[in-house]
């Protein structure tokens, strides 16, 4: 791609481009991504990050195609290795859904049948895509499930999902997505629902694969903490729409949206010492009627007369940072360092 | 352990004052029963087993643990929603472990609750004004209710005129607003809040937090703060207790503790943390899932995975004899900063990854 978007290695895998994807409800029309544009690459991990109802889900379900023309209004362009999947159809997605492109899920105690043993329900997600004898497919599980880490898989192998940890429900997801060897894995919220020690092993583990299949990752999350952990590439979504997109270091130390520094604000750290959080007023717009101009100006504290009127456009404003919002390079600059200078300031 | 009629009680190393509310040896047992008309015993869940600590008036109290070490069960037998197998818990003074419902119903104005759930721990049928004013009507001694629902509403953030308003008609965070208000209501002197915030939004957790934080200084409120969030409870707590399989595994100060851990399971959790902001720091990754509180292991029960008994064994698969055989007591390491570990961290030590994962 050639609008110099932050761009670490690799080539480009999955290009998405001003996607657009309305849901139409009996309530009104619910615009849960609204002109969308990023890529992923190889050997990227690449965090998709915001608060519930921001779109993030559902980018990831319209690139996979469990979001069709029949149930929402979708526009733009999901390229994977140069084809379109919003053009494809069902049996030609089938073949790229769960082999080229696959997915994990947040809960992992909903994504397995609960009365299929474990092992038996990843032979058949091998055999959906090779033509394989079961004795193979078999062997070719045992060796997945004892890749992503669990302990005597020839054992586990028998078991039922719910003799499995959270965790290892986890483990035994990804061994799942892994089979096929997969160019791009998308991970929704994987690790929500684990527990903080586990999931460090759950984040370790899906960076050790990224290296070894060399493939590209897509992390969603609304945990600031564990993006700026593990991704390489941030986007950060509000209201359908992306607010900021670039490296980690430089969405993280330099922000450039209003919206990025009130959800930095917001959080606190492990490792600060009381500084105290300085939420974003307000709560987040409904899809159904999301505000005019820019979706966050009615909480942001520094919009002026173009904000509640004109879209600010997403684009490149130098640096390969590209962001949507209308105040100047130069404003911002000043901003933040006031904000980061008025917090240091205020007692805990 | 200092018994409970001398006033400077040190056991959990806050020395000074008197607590509000003091649990000794405290221990719940679930039984897990086979047969219809016949139950018969076959288990036991250890929910919580010999937990002791202080709370001081006017300060937080952070309770963190990962899910299943037994926090929430500890906050259900302080408010004697449950009854305790063994063990005493006394509230400003009283010993209440024996007490009947009718003789904890005055106790209640003292003491109230904050759910995790926004969503679940209000009646959809009821106004807000019907739920902020159910504790009057329950408990009696106000005469203005509608004024004084009100008051309660302005000063958690809710807009007074909404009081004739259904639950369904707010946002999460609004809604756990009207929990707060709730909870409020009586003038409580001692709310326990069970994870009132994981269910909200980032945005939105830092206004309930600021809230909350507010209202103690106003009021003089004393929390019990019940998170699985680390860094949650950094910000809030002045003190804070670890809990891992039913015990309380190390106490200190907010500060102390993130700073300084002693209980190599404290120093594993702490590290798990991701730390965001591209810092770098070395995660000590436990090993395997925690272990089963109906069969929990002899002897300290983080030894099945402790990096550290590794460390002074020199083997991966093997940890000293006392750590196998018998639980640590929670004991002072440093002054106010207790672990209960017979080899706790010195300064500055760092855990070596345990061999095998």
């Amino acid at each position: 791609m050639s609008d110099g978007f932050a761009t670490p290695r690799g080539e480009a895998l999955l290009e998405v481009h001003d996607l657009k994807v309305h849901f139409p409800t009996s309530d009104g029309l619910v615009k849960a991504v609204d002109g969308l544009t990023f890529s992923v690459r190889r050997g990227e991990t690449f965090g998709i990050v915001g608060e519930s109802g921001s779109g993030k889900s559902v980018t990831c379900l319209t690139a996979l195609g469990l979001i069709t023309r029949e149930s929402a209004t979708v526009e733009g362009e999901v390229l994977f290795k140069g084809r379109d999947l919003l053009t494809l159809s069902n049996d030609e997605l089938r073949k790229v859904r769960g082999k080229e492109v696959a997915m994990i899920f947040q809960d992992p105690f909903a994504s397995l049948h609960p009365m299929y043993r474990v092992g038996d329900q990843l032979v058949e997600a091998v055999r959906v895509h090779d033509d394989m004898r079961k004795g193979a497919a078999q062997e070719r599980v045992v060796e997945m499930l004892s890749a992503v880490g669990i302990p005597r898989p020839r054992e586990r192998f028998r078991d039922y999902p719910h003799q499995y940890s959270g965790g290892m429900r986890q483990r035994a997801m990804i061994a799942m997505a892994l089979l096929h060897n997969p160019d791009v894995l998308i991970a929704d919220e994987p690790t929500t629902a684990l527990d903080v020690t586990v999931q460090a092993q759950i984040l370790e583990l899906i960076e050790r694969i990224k290296g070894e299949f060399q493939i590209g990752v897509i992390l969603i999350t609304h945990d600031l903490g564990v993006i700026a952990d593990v991704a390489q590439t941030v986007m950060v979504m509000y209201a359908g729409r992306s607010m900021e997109l670039g490296a980690r270091h430089e969405v993280f130390g330099k922000p450039l949206h209003p919206y990025t520094w009130g959800l930095l604000e917001s959080i606190p750290r492990v490792t600060s010492k009381g500084q105290p959080l300085l939420p974003i007023e307000g709560s987040p717009p409904s899809l159904i009627r999301v505000p005019p101009g820019c979706p966050f100006h009615p909480r942001c504290p520094h919009r002026f007369s173009p904000c509640d009127e004109e879209r600010p456009a997403f684009k490149d404003r130098g640096g390969g940072h590209p962001e949507a919002c209308h105040l100047t390079a130069d404003d911002k600059r000043t901003l933040w360092a006031e904000r980061e200078a008025k917090r240091a300031k205020i007692p805990a | 352990m200092s018994s409970l009629a001398e006033p400077r009680t040190t056991a959990d190393g806050r020395p000074g004052g008197d607590a509000l509310v003091s649990v000794r040896n405290l221990t719940k047992r679930f039984p897990i029963t086979r047969g219809i008309i016949f139950q018969r015993e076959i288990a036991r869940v250890h929910a919580v087993e010999d937990v002791s600590f202080d709370i001081f008036p006017g300060e937080t109290l952070g309770l963190v643990g990962e899910s299943g070490s037994g926090k929430s069960t500890t906050a259900r037998l302080i408010t004697k929603l449950l009854d305790a197998t063994a063990g005493t818990i006394a509230f400003d003074g009283q010993d209440i472990t024996g007490f009947s419902r009718r003789q904890m119903r005055p106790l209640r104005r003292e003491m109230q609750m904050i759910f995790q759930d926004p969503y679940s721990s209000l009646n959809p049928r009821q106004t807000v004004g019907q739920i902020i004013s159910a504790p009057y009507a329950i408990q009696g001694g106000e005469r203005n209710v509608r004024r004084r629902v009100q008051e309660l509403m302005d000063r958690v953030g809710l807009n007074p005129e909404h009081y004739n308003r259904y639950p369904h008609e707010f946002s999460g965070g609004q809604r756990q607003r009207i929990g707060v208000a709730r909870a409020l209501a009586l003038s409580p002197k001692l709310i326990i809040c069970d994870e009132p915030v994981s269910a909200l939004d980032v945005s939105i957790q830092a206004q309930i937090l600021n809230l909350l934080e507010g209202l103690q200084r106003d009021f003089n409120l004393t929390y019990l703060f019940i998170s699985h969030d680390l860094s949650v409870v950094r910000h809030i707590s002045d003190r804070i207790a670890v809990m891992y399989l039913g015990h309380i595994v190390e106490v200190g100060s907010a500060e102390e503790l993130y700073d300084n851990p002693k209980h190599p399971y404290t120093a594993s959790l702490l590290s798990a943390v991701p730390k965001g902001m591209g810092e770098t720091h070395r995660r000590v990754l436990l090993s395997g899932d925690v272990p089963s509180p109906i069969d929990p292991p002899p002897g300290c029960v983080f030894h099945t995975r402790c990096p550290k008994a590794r460390m002074v064994s020199g083997s991966p698969d093997e940890v000293p004899e006392n750590c196998r055989t018998e639980f640590p007591p929670l004991g002072e390491v440093e002054p106010r900063h207790l672990a209960a570990c017979w080899y706790p961290l010195k300064a500055g030590e760092e855990l070596r990854q345990a061999a095998h994962r």
